[in-house]
């Protein structure tokens, strides 16, 4: 065979390879691929949650390379400022029976005695504000800076979005609830209850 | 034979004689062309007569012509039709006075009843609108293929309709999907306490049948140490939950990126949209069930019955292809309800879900919460080797 065959011959192969493998740009081979490929160009949406989130008050905080909106605590708290009643030492205000009695319906249902009190967490000469395991401050609004002490892994998965629950909508901007929006603090387990509804055609169906 | 191109040559009123000199040329499919004859013929010339059967029992070529059998042929298939055209066909047809009372009392009905509600002075101008807009609706077309005028103006049909019909002002969209949004789903399998609170806000939300208690979503109570058995599942339990030595998780319709469900629809009444959602024309939807034996993880119900809602639990918050009130006969199923996520919310049972164990978002944003659970959890998706590529994955603290 002469060489001019030779050329030809490679010239449709490599036509025919080239058309062959081409894709329409639509087209991807798995739903990873896809998702990958369309959100290289990304940069942004149209829709918010903004409007939303119109009149929760909240505050921004930024953990690793996460950057979000918690709700305002404080304000949520009945009687903050603590001090407001906290003005004498702990020990004077439970001495005295002639005050109205305060807390009396916190049990602590938090890991055992051994491992936590409530001076673990709060302390008696700075009522206002919370503490941390090595006594520096922490302040309400982010309560969950104390609780990621101990439950590291929740905080990893609360930040990267993978635990607890979003306040408003989907869209950015990204507003979480925090740990004690939906855990008591002084009881943070849940207890077992019925579910909500029982379907009772579905019972009659499967007779 | 004669060969295939005999059946598209035929003509009934050819004046071009058929030139085989021994092939009879009636029309009829059964091979009982109704020429007389008196033996069967031992011919083995063929025969062209549409049966591929050889008891065509015509051929008789000593007594009829080829002319004279097509022409008598013809005539008793179609007799006088053939030299009646247009409105003679219909008009000047012999039939008894009884057929002829018949037909005239029921064209009369039917005639009657629509000039009545159109043009008739008793009944109030509720009446004719509701004709105008059950008769707009009846010959609307598909809603994929309708421009944003047509969708604009069937939606206002409908929520007129209503306020006409119950005397109540619902809100219904028709807002269209939004460029770089992917709707995606996560659950946490471990988080998840079977309190279905998301199927009762489900049914709230997306106005589904009180009567059958349809339900969109299942939650599966399964035995830990058992994997995922669906057959021993049980989705339909009521004890206090969470049960001991069991866990949890929910299926609905997971949005495949790949729909079976959307192939296999007749009519078209069912695709997915740009941002990943598959949905209905519940107007468009024939019921026949199609889908519903294609979906691999029965994401799809039926309405068996006029779905009914007491008036005042109906969701009023619609969109056409979401929650809108469905009639009898046509499919339904989740849209992640999408009144909600084109609007920027999160779907009802993600709402109301106290476990946290539903995400939901965006996946084409690189920083949405649902891309860090895909990126950074171990997750996987239900019967991923159908290759339906559902948009809906699982994962576990």
């Amino acid at each position: 065979m002469n060489r001019k065959n030779y050329i030809y011959i490679l010239g449709c192969i490599f036509l025919f390879v080239s058309f062959s493998c081409k894709h329409s740009e639509n087209e991807y081979h798995s739903l990873t691929d896809k998702i990958e490929g369309e959100s290289k160009n990304y940069h942004g949406t149209s829709i918010s949650s903004e409007q939303l989130l119109e009149g929760i008050e909240s505050i921004e905080i930024t953990e690793g390379n996460h950057t979000f909106l918690i709700p305002e605590r404080k304000k949520q708290i009945k009687s903050y400022a603590c001090t407001e009643c906290h003005t004498r030492p702990l020990q004077e205000l439970k001495s005295n029976d002639t005050i109205k009695k305060a807390h009396w319906d916190i049990k602590l249902a938090h890991a055992d005695l051994n491992t936590m009190n409530c001076i673990t967490c709060h302390n008696g000469d700075d009522m206002d504000n919370l503490k941390s395991l090595t006594g520096s401050t922490i302040d309400f609004n982010r309560s969950y800076q104390l609780c990621s002490q101990c439950h590291s892994k929740q905080f990893e998965d609360w930040k990267g979005g993978a635990h607890g629950k979003k306040v408003a909508g989907w869209a950015p901007p990204r507003a979480s609830m925090t740990c004690v929006n939906c855990h008591n603090p002084h009881k943070p387990g849940f207890d077992t209850r019925w579910p909500a509804r029982f379907n009772t055609q579905k019972v009659k169906e499967r007779e | 034979m004669s060969g295939i191109g005999k059946y598209f040559k035929l003509n009934l009123n050819s004046t071009t004689k058929q030139t085989k000199g021994n092939s009879c040329g009636c029309g009829n499919t059964s091979g009982g062309c109704s020429s007389q004859v008196n033996e069967p013929a031992p011919v083995k010339a063929s025969c062209g007569c549409g049966s591929t059967s050889e008891s065509c029992g015509s051929h008789n070529e000593a007594k009829v012509s080829d002319q004279e059998f097509f022409e008598a042929a013809i005539d008793a298939a179609i007799g006088d039709e053939r030299k009646k055209d247009g409105f003679d066909q219909v008009f000047e047809v012999k039939m008894d006075r009884r057929t002829a009372f018949r037909q005239l009392t029921a064209s009369l009905l039917i005639g009657a009843g629509a000039v009545s509600t159109s043009c008739s002075v008793t009944t109030g101008e509720g009446t004719k609108e509701k004709a105008q807009i059950d008769w707009e609706e009846q010959f609307k077309g598909n809603y994929k293929l309708m421009t944003d005028e047509e969708r604009n103006a069937t939606v206002e049909r409908l929520v007129r309709s209503y306020q006409l019909r119950k005397k109540k002002n619902i809100n219904m969209s028709s807002k269209d999907a939004v460029k770089d949004v992917l709707f995606g789903y996560a659950f946490n399998i471990s988080k998840c306490q079977g309190y279905m609170d998301c199927v009762s806000a489900c049914v709230e939300e997306n106005n589904q049948d009180r009567n059958s208690q349809m339900e969109y979503i299942r939650i599966h109570e399964m035995k830990d140490g058992k994997g995922f058995k669906f057959d021993e599942a049980d989705d339909n339990y009521y004890h206090e939950v969470p049960a001991e030595g069991h866990f949890y998780m929910g299926t609905q319709c997971f949005h495949c990126d790949n729909p079976p469900c959307v192939d296999v629809c007749p009519v078209q009444a069912t695709w997915r949209e740009d941002d990943g959602l598959v949905v209905i024309d519940y107007d468009w939807c024939v019921g026949c069930r199609y889908c519903m034996a294609a979906c691999p993880y029965d994401g799809r119900r039926f309405n068996w019955s006029t779905p009914e809602v007491p008036e005042e639990e109906v969701n009023k918050d619609q969109h056409y292809l979401g929650n809108r009130m469905r009639k009898k006969g046509v499919m339904e199923k989740c849209t992640f309800c999408v009144q909600r996520s084109r609007a920027g919310k999160n779907p009802a049972c993600v709402e109301a879900c106290p476990t946290g164990a539903r995400i939901f978002g965006n996946l084409l944003d690189p920083d949405s919460t649902i891309r860090w659970v895909l990126e950074n959890k171990k997750v996987f998706r239900l019967k991923e080797d159908l290759g339906t590529e559902p948009k809906f994955w699982y994962f576990m603290d």
